[in-house]
């Protein structure tokens, strides 16, 4: 019961039936949707960002641990997760940066570069929504430090036509690190 | 460096000359030395009580998680008659690490190097072919096992401690007890933990997290601000113009003689508007059923109402500790959150993990009552998520802020800086406060985090 609260509706299959092939006009509009996605977020568009979601947005970024091969599914942890999030929570996060003077953690901003690749997109039966599946190297340069936070990750999204345009319904982020190399998760994956 | 009850850092410098016990200041340079980080580990982290986790994340036999005791990796795991016990994750052999996962469930560990393997309790069990007798026979089976720390088990955390032979459990928590009942022993089944914890880094040292969380509340009207701006602080019709946390600054702060610390934070004005009625006309019990402890429904109250004394009930219900910390490196947070479904109560444990003079691992559970609703459960927990630990909208404020101090603290000039706890109680005790400790009344101050100092000094001075 808690489990089911506490944990994500589970992401249909990436079934190799259904992919979508690379360079068709479907695949071409899901990557120019990641491009501009990434774009926005670079450059603190995150009110536009906002409008890309839809209401019933899932946005989840589940814990990891190191284990054993054998135990490779096990790696995950979706009931405590580094973020957890809904559309009212991520439009809290996008106000807290647009709406006030106080957004520490992120003001002055990161300098950021989202670089999305190995795009893979799937249709889905019986819907008419979209499974992307793409790797994100974020790199995020902070105030004057001489390194770069890295977080590298893979992402599962549910993308949704509304009035002729995709939306984000769902995100997935699997993140490498079992301890995150960044000192927070401030910063939209 | 010259470890005497005052000790000499290589260029000269006394302990001492770092810490001004009458104008209560502190150099940076306390903050991130590298000489006074090796003292520590072995002056605080391998003589306290240091909190490891979680009982409930090793419900069965041979469950296992490695964490950290200070400086050092540890086995915390469930032995075969059920126990929780705690080892060093260090082979006897050749010093490898027994466990490199993280987490998982074996009545034997075999370390992967020469294949020496140990029960869960850290007993030795032998070493590959037998007959050939790879661990020799100058020493037992008995004195071949895993060092094993001494283990207490309170409200379901796990602490544990090198000194074997050193203060009770019980003594270090001292009066904080009286209030830590409170929070961790409220009902008759317990805590658990909602999952596993979140782990980050942040290049801070640990004490710039540790410090902090020995109750500082004026941190809160500057660097939360934006919790009164957009946040669930937000007051109706202040649009934009709010910003002002000062209402939430008032209650009562106590510290003891450990440095376990905690900010009670007046509940009157939340009840008040709950309940549309004055809290001084409201009994104890309507007040907690007004507001509830977080993860307690108005059902479960009589259990809460039986385990505990008037006097601990009255602060329960009027200024109920919401956050503090254990000394040397854990902080709570029992918060009460206004939120569209209502006031939601966040509970969550953080453990500072020392990584080096300028790096902390950041860990962040997530707990609830066992009994608390499964509906309720999942609402604390994403609201924990969203203001607490690696995303949370709170805390990425501090863990932004501590890599700076850091810094500062290597400053040829900036070093010799001093922080400063001189915002002090005049009248401490409020008449007729029922709890145990020194207490300040009113507005947040500095005592709580001074005694942080106090006692990490009188740790680091203690002749062995």
């Amino acid at each position: 019961m808690l489990q089911q609260l506490l944990e994500p509706t589970p992401l249909p299959p990436s079934i190799k039936a259904n992919r979508i092939p690379s360079g068709s006009d479907t695949y071409n509009e899901v990557l120019d949707f990641l491009y501009d996605e990434a774009e926005m977020l670079d450059n603190l568009r995150l009110g536009e960002w906002a409008e890309l979601l839809t209401k019933d947005l899932e946005y989840n970024a589940p814990l990891r641990h190191t284990r054993s091969t054998s135990q490779f599914d096990q790696t995950y942890s979706r009931n405590v997760q580094h973020l957890h999030e809904n559309y009212g929570s991520m439009l809290m996060r996008v106000k807290r940066i647009t709406d006030t003077k106080s957004a520490w953690g992120e003001d002055p901003p990161s300098r950021i570069k989202r670089l999305v690749t190995n795009v893979r997109v799937y249709r889905i039966d019986d819907s008419d929504d979209l499974k992307v599946e793409s790797y994100l190297l974020l790199t995020r340069s902070r105030f004057d430090f001489d390194y770069f936070d890295l977080i590298p990750c893979v992402r599962h999204d549910i993308l949704r036509r509304e009035d002729g345009a995709l939306k984000l319904a769902r995100r997935e982020i699997l993140l490498d690190q079992v301890v995150i190399g960044t000192p927070n998760l401030g910063v939209i994956l | 460096m010259d470890r005497t009850s005052n000790p000499k850092l290589s260029d000269g410098t006394l302990l001492s000359d770092l810490i001004n016990l009458e104008t209560r200041e502190v150099k940076m340079r306390a903050l991130s030395d590298p000489e006074l980080f090796e003292l520590e580990m072995e002056r605080i982290f391998a003589k306290t009580w240091v909190f490891l986790g979680h009982e409930t994340e090793i419900p069965n036999k041979g469950d296992f998680v490695v964490r950290d005791m200070g400086s050092d990796s540890v086995l915390m795991a469930r032995g075969a008659d059920g126990e929780v016990y705690v080892s060093l994750n260090v082979c006897p052999h050749r010093g490898m690490k027994i466990s490199t996962h993280d987490v998982g469930n074996t009545m034997t560990h075999v370390c992967i190097y020469h294949g020496w393997a140990f029960k869960p309790n850290g007993d030795f069990i032998g070493a590959p072919v037998e007959k050939e007798c790879m661990h020799g026979k100058m020493m037992t089976k008995q004195e071949l096992g895993l060092k094993k720390a001494r283990v207490a088990i309170y409200g379901g955390l796990v602490f544990a401690t090198w000194n074997i032979e050193g203060p009770s459990f019980e003594d270090f928590l001292g009066d904080a007890k009286w209030y830590f009942d409170t929070l961790w022993c409220r009902t008759d089944k317990g805590m658990e933990v909602l999952g596993p914890p979140q782990r980050f880094t942040i290049r801070a040292n640990w004490k710039t997290a540790c410090e902090q969380s020995a109750s500082d509340g004026f941190h809160v009207l500057t660097l939360h601000r934006w919790l009164s701006e957009v946040g669930p602080y937000r007051k109706p019709g202040s649009e934009g113009g709010g910003g002002d946390l000062t209402p939430e600054m008032y209650g009562t702060e106590v510290y003891t003689a450990h440095a376990h610390t905690m900010r009670c934070i007046e509940l009157d004005r939340k009840i008040r508007r709950l309940t549309g009625k004055d809290p001084s006309e409201l009994s104890i019990k309507e007040k907690l059923e007004a507001l509830p402890p977080p993860g307690i429904t108005p059902e479960m109250l009589p259990e809460v109402l039986r385990r505990f004394s008037d006097d601990q009930l009255r602060v329960m219900a009027w200024r109920p500790p919401q956050v503090g910390n254990f000394f040397p490196n854990g902080l709570f947070e029992f918060v009460y959150i206004p939120s569209p479904d209502g006031v939601i109560g966040v509970m969550a444990l953080h453990a500072y993990v020392p990584k080096g003079p300028d790096k902390l691992e950041f860990v962040n559970w997530i707990l609830a009552e066992k009994d608390t609703p499964p509906d309720l459960k999942a609402k604390m927990l994403r609201l924990g998520v969203q203001l607490l630990g690696t995303s949370g909208m709170v805390e990425q404020d501090d863990s932004d802020t501590w890599p700076h101090q850091t810094l500062a603290a290597k400053g040829a000039v900036s070093k010799h800086i001093t922080m400063k706890y001189q915002s002090m109680y005049e009248n401490n005790r409020l008449e007729g406060w029922p709890g145990p400790g020194d207490v300040g009344d009113g507005f947040t101050k500095d005592d709580t985090q001074w005694r942080w100092w106090e006692y990490w000094y009188e740790l680091m001075t203690a002749e062995n």
